[in-house]
């Protein structure tokens, strides 16, 4: 799989992240981890999952039927548990450099730069 | 069965058959668990998901699933090729005719196209500040201001540029309105650089003076150096794409067929006039005839060549796992 993960991929593995899931879970998961900004639907959904499984990193944990409808739960493999790792550890260097220099911005204001000569 | 079960059933049609056996009950299931309890029909969104992921899925069960990232890559090569084109004819259509040989033209214009190339330089411009919706509903006024030529050329009794040099910009119009979203700043930026190329290289043919004040001779030369400079670039990287086992570049090559072909129609038409009877230029029915080839075959190639690495390469689609708790092969 390309890294960087892009948004939904980096958030569906980060939804099975805690424990194995089925497509309506991961769909309320990816929801509320995006504070409500990212709302997936089952087809887009259904993709993704293929596409991660077929990259080894995520697989199919086991199947139920509730209400008489299909449910598939999903989990991370460990191939997916280290690109979720080294994504996250990509990212938190990402933020850490970015604070740090938002921090000393605020701490030292740019001085003001002089123009051209003394009158 | 609920009326809503069958009518998601219905669209789960756009899926191929054997993913539908294996995955339809789990998809119609979470739309029907998203899904609140008085709805009665799917939303347009959910049919737009439901046809988009079955398209994905028919892809991918071909084999062919750097086919809509090659579409995306043509799209910004067609881009690009219309916002040179039209940077040259905008550079064109302000040197109109001496007012006094009362030769018919658009006020200080050569033809109405001006409206046209104008309205080609917003989208590559917006291309560089605001990617995505901006550009391609940028895209979409341009192809129905050049759509709209010939209809505004009959109306103000004014000059239109020839059908010629209207067909291979409409074909790269339509293909650039699957330009992706998010590029880096360079790949934003080709259309913008292709247009100023596109003015500086008129300012220059006017400059020398070659130019003689219509289309006609400046679009036989023009449109068809075009037209093989894009084929050689989208050979090219389809080469370099297909070294790095990166199927987009051959994609993006079959894709730009159909405006390569009607950017060098007049070459194609020669030939076909050259075979037939001799003759030295092409005739108009021989340029109409082979340009409706080219608008009808172009765009069946893409098809037909998913269909074929379907029937050649079935053995890329994705195997159906046994479910993991009684082993049953679905």
């Amino acid at each position: 799989m390309e890294t960087p993960l892009r948004e939904p991929t980096f958030l569906i593995l980060t939804a099975l992240a805690r424990e194995p899931m089925h497509g309506y879970a991961i769909i309320g998961e990816v929801a509320a981890l995006s504070a409500g900004r990212l709302s997936l639907r089952p087809g887009t959904l259904y993709g993704a999952l293929d596409r991660l499984t077929d990259a080894g990193l995520v697989e199919l944990d086991r199947e139920e039927t509730v209400d008489g409808r299909l449910r598939r739960y999903y989990r991370l493999s460990p191939s997916g548990d280290a690109t979720l790792a080294a994504e996250t550890e990509r990212l938190r260097h990402n933020v850490e450099a970015a604070t740090a220099r938002l921090r000393a911005r605020r701490i030292q204001p740019l001085a003001p730069r002089t123009v051209g000569g003394l009158a | 069965m609920t009326e809503l079960e069958r009518r998601y059933r219905r669209l789960l049609r756009a899926y191929p058959a054997d993913y539908r056996r294996d995955r339809g009950d789990e998809i119609v299931g979470t739309y029907l668990d998203l899904a609140i309890a008085e709805r009665r029909w799917p939303s347009l969104a959910d049919a737009a998901d439901l046809l988009r992921g079955g398209l994905r899925q028919r892809l991918r069960a071909a084999g062919a699933t750097d086919l809509i990232p090659g579409v995306r890559l043509a799209g910004l090569l067609a881009l690009t090729t219309a916002a040179f084109l039209a940077g040259f004819w905008a550079g064109v259509e302000p040197n109109g005719p001496n007012p006094e040989w009362n030769v018919p033209s658009f006020g200080p214009f050569v033809s109405v196209g001006v409206i046209a190339w104008f309205a080609w330089l917003a989208p590559a411009l917006l291309m560089l500040f605001a990617p995505g919706r901006p550009t391609r509903a940028a895209i979409a006024v341009a192809l129905l201001a050049t759509a709209a030529l010939p209809v505004v050329s009959g109306l103000a009794g004014s000059p239109r540029p020839p059908l010629y040099a209207l067909a291979p910009q409409f074909a790269l119009g339509v293909l650039a309105l699957a330009v992706v979203d998010r590029l880096p700043l360079p790949a934003r930026a080709l259309p913008s650089v292709a247009a100023l190329t596109g003015i500086g290289t008129s300012l220059l043919v006017i400059g020398q003076g070659t130019y003689w004040g219509w289309y006609g001779w400046t679009a036989e030369q023009v449109l068809p150096v075009t037209g093989t400079v894009l084929l050689v670039i989208a050979l090219l990287l389809a080469i370099g794409l297909g070294m790095r086992r990166d199927g987009r570049g051959a994609w993006s090559v079959l894709a730009l067929l159909t405006p390569v072909g009607l950017l060098n129609v007049h070459l194609l038409a020669g030939a076909v006039n050259g075979l037939t009877s001799g003759a030295p230029r092409p005739t108009y029915p021989t340029l109409l005839v082979t340009a409706v080839a080219v608008a009808l075959i172009g765009p069946a190639l893409l098809p037909a060549a998913v269909a074929l690495r379907g029937r050649y390469d079935t053995g890329r689609a994705r195997p159906i796992e046994p479910c993991p708790t009684c082993g049953a092969r679905r």
